[in-house]
């Protein structure tokens, strides 16, 4: 405010003065920089999404399929393509059961990592460090060798689960774990909790260590059991933790393609078995029909958008209330 | 703070000069041709390949030859990237059911004037040559058929007693009895076929009179719910119970029959001839080929004709290409083809002392439909075979699922 001196002001505006900042023209300069440099990041963005998402627009307006791809250039159908996959009950099977999948997956996900996160301070170091390192080591490793491996343990000749299950007297000699839909997918979600379980984790035990430990030592004393000290100490403190994990699981576990594509096999995919992610690769790639998979495509988006924003604005108001 | 704001406009006039530079069609290079073949190749006549690689270099010094081994699951979407991005292969082995898609979308170069270059093209198998021509024009040459046989343990076979080959299918029902037997240990199977096998499967359909589906005014209309069909379908399930303890619902990629048989966990596989490029050594003494009986005893189950041709896909260097297919299907390189246990693509070089071409004296194909390779990725046989084998649906409910949804596929325009 003293700079406010420099201008010439009445005597007795000097408070209003005061209480309103005029910038002054010797400080108030435009400046190109920081807008040039954010430009080349901003240009690069608009090309490298912006583009490919007008495509992916345009395209769904289009009938494009392989002699349209051989063109490069596509056909104006207008809103068919939307007619279409909407009135397709193949189309609503896949969402209901990709929703169902999806909460089945995010619910396990969350639950045990964290509860492997509340496990992690209670063990002593060494455990704790072969514990991370283990987790680590998941995390690492590539999806599509952790396919392949988890295919062979399920094998149906010679894996290793139903050599268990055999000694154990649990199943027939050999089960095939990939007869039914259910069963094919069970095995995909095994799989997919087991890889989400690292993120989840660290990113929940990090979370932990802004709970107040006088708050939770406070609430012992004062009798309150463990279930009680989790629920009104530690969770509002996780919450906004849980709240990106759990949106960010939701939207990778619903359109999920890797997984379930190669561990189910494509000669194995078909409508009874279909998640989004792999409806939209065999509709658009495998039948040629890509103006049909980018119209699922932006469907699946609306329905992303639609259940993080309720789901965000569930928390929110929870949040407020308490 | 001038100098940083020319150093933001550089970097963005950069960034727009590269962002605008698409990566077009490079000009081709004639110093190479890129050329894609299966991975059947691979293990199965790698010697011709090299002996049809070495021929177009000497014709061709200077110009090397690239060869790329695809799977067959992913190398039409792998084909499809290349003709989206314009750096297709030169030459391209597509198998021949999927050739007429890729014809009627343009994919290929017209070799119709280059058509006497190739060796014993005046006899090319009719079938196969079919595959290869659409609106009367040449695009793809006939590479080889196959046809499926039995391969088999000559000392298994002995040892259970089983004094001659079956020349029917109640017979070799019964012999799989004798083999079951004799080695009836968790995981042998007599003769291991995997589930959803639609190649075996329907050669039983086809052996009781039945059809996949055919074409009714314009219109396909799927025929597996037919009472001949329907016999074939249910013969085949009663073989099944009998011979193999593969997993129901698996195919003959996972894992390979001959994988199998190399464990010493089957006594016969049925399956292309070529199949015993891949038996192991253990057993490559005692290992022989015999054609799959028909229901009807002295005749030959109907065997798939497979096979593949070689285009040449727009954007190539049609020359080289058309010299490099001239060099692979030529004479000798058939012959080497049949050694390995293929039929050769032309008449005048039939064999028949040799079991391939004998079982292929009686064989079927797929329907002649622009959207039939849609029904092989959709897996409509497939998943109808598994319904039928682990006994979800009725032997009719599952054929009337499956004629539904080809009929769906394959008018859908």
């Amino acid at each position: 405010m003293a700079r406010d001196a420099d201008v010439a002001v009445p005597p007795g505006k000097a408070v209003a003065a005061e209480t309103r900042f005029i910038p002054s023209r010797r400080h108030r300069r435009f400046s190109f920089a920081p807008y040039g440099l954010i430009f080349p990041v901003a240009a690069a963005m608009v090309v490298i999404l912006g583009y490919p998402i007008y495509k992916l627009v345009r395209i769904s307006f289009e009938r494009y399929g392989l002699f349209e791809l051989i063109q490069h250039q596509g056909h104006w159908i207008g809103i068919d393509n939307y007619r279409s996959v909407l009135g397709d009950h193949v189309f609503w099977d896949t969402v209901v059961r990709t929703i169902v999948f999806t909460i089945v997956n995010v619910g396990l996900s969350i639950v045990l990592g964290t509860l492997i996160a509340l496990l992690l301070p209670r063990i002593s170091a060494w455990v704790r460090v072969l514990l991370m390192t283990g987790l680590v080591l998941v995390w690492a490793m590539p999806v599509v060798v952790a396919v392949q491996v988890f295919y062979w343990m399920t094998n149906f000749e010679n894996g290793v689960l139903n050599y268990l299950a055999a000694e154990l007297h649990l199943v027939g000699p050999s089960h095939d774990w990939y007869a039914t839909p259910t069963s094919s997918l069970a095995m995909v979600t095994l799989l997919i909790v087991w890889g989400a379980l690292p993120f989840i984790v660290i990113s929940v035990y990090a979370g932990l260590a802004q709970v107040p430990h006088e708050l939770v030592e406070a609430a012992r004393v004062d009798g309150a059991g463990p279930l009680r000290i989790f629920r009104d100490v530690t969770f509002p403190v996780l919450k906004p933790i849980l709240l990106i994990l759990t949106s960010l699981s939701i939207i990778w576990d619903f359109g999920v393609f890797a997984q379930p594509y190669l561990l189910i096999g494509a000669s194995h995919i078909d409508s009874t078995n279909y998640l989004m992610g792999v409806y939209v690769f065999i509709k658009g790639y495998a039948d040629h029909n890509f103006g049909l998979g980018a119209t699922i495509s932006l469907l699946m988006l609306l329905m992303v958008a639609a259940m993080s924003v309720v789901y965000v604005r569930q928390m929110v108001k929870a949040g407020n209330t308490r | 703070m001038k100098a940083r704001i020319i150093g933001a406009a550089l970097l963005v006039a950069v960034l727009a000069v590269a962002a605008t530079t698409a990566s077009g069609a490079t000009k081709r290079s004639t110093a190479s041709i890129t050329v894609w073949l299966q991975v059947d190749a691979q293990s199965g006549w790698p010697g011709a390949v090299a002996a049809a690689n070495a021929a177009f270099q000497k014709q061709h010094p200077g110009v090397t030859v690239n060869v790329q081994y695809q799977t067959w699951p992913t190398h039409l979407g792998k084909f499809d990237a290349t003709l989206a991005g314009g750096n297709t292969p030169d030459v391209i082995e597509m198998g021949n059911t999927e050739m007429t898609k890729y014809m009627a979308a343009g994919a290929f170069q017209d070799l119709t004037s280059a058509k006497a270059s190739f060796d014993n093209s005046s006899n090319w198998l009719a079938g196969l040559a079919a595959s290869g021509r659409y609106n009367g024009k040449l695009y793809g040459v006939p590479y080889y058929a196959g046809s499926r046989v039995v391969t088999y343990r000559t000392d298994q076979y002995k040892a259970a007693g089983i004094k001659s080959t079956p020349k029917s299918l109640g017979q070799f029902t019964a012999d799989a009895a004798k083999l079951s037997k004799k080695y009836g240990k968790k995981g042998y199977s007599p003769v291991y076929i995997a589930g959803t096998d639609w190649y075996v499967a329907m050669g039983f359909v086809y052996d009781y009179g039945g059809k996949i589906a055919t074409q009714v005014s314009g219109k396909w209309k799927g025929l597996l719910e037919s009472p001949k069909a329907i016999a074939g379908l249910t013969a085949y399930k009663n073989f099944y119970a009998a011979a193999s303890k593969a997993s129901k619902t698996t195919d003959e990629n996972r894992p390979t029959p001959y994988s199998v048989y190399a464990d010493g966990n089957a006594g016969s596989i049925v399956g292309p001839g070529w199949f015993t490029c891949c038996v192991g050594d253990k057993y490559k003494g005692s290992t022989a080929q015999f054609v799959m009986p028909s229901h009807t005893a002295g005749q030959a189950m109907p065997g798939f004709l497979g096979g593949s041709d070689l285009a040449v896909p727009i954007g190539a260097n049609k020359q080289l290409a058309a010299d490099w297919i001239a060099a692979f299907t030529s004479t000798t390189s058939e012959k080497a083809f049949q050694a390995a246990g293929n039929i050769p693509n032309a008449t005048n070089l039939l064999n028949t002392s040799k079991v391939g071409e004998r079982a292929a004296l009686r064989s079927w194909f797929v329907p002649a439909a622009k959207n039939w390779v849609n029904v092989e990725n959709g897996n409509i046989l497939r998943t109808m075979l598994s319904q039928i084998l682990t006994g979800k649906l009725s032997v009719k409910q599952a054929a009337a699922t499956a004629d539904n949804n080809i009929e769906y596929t394959l008018n859908a325009s």
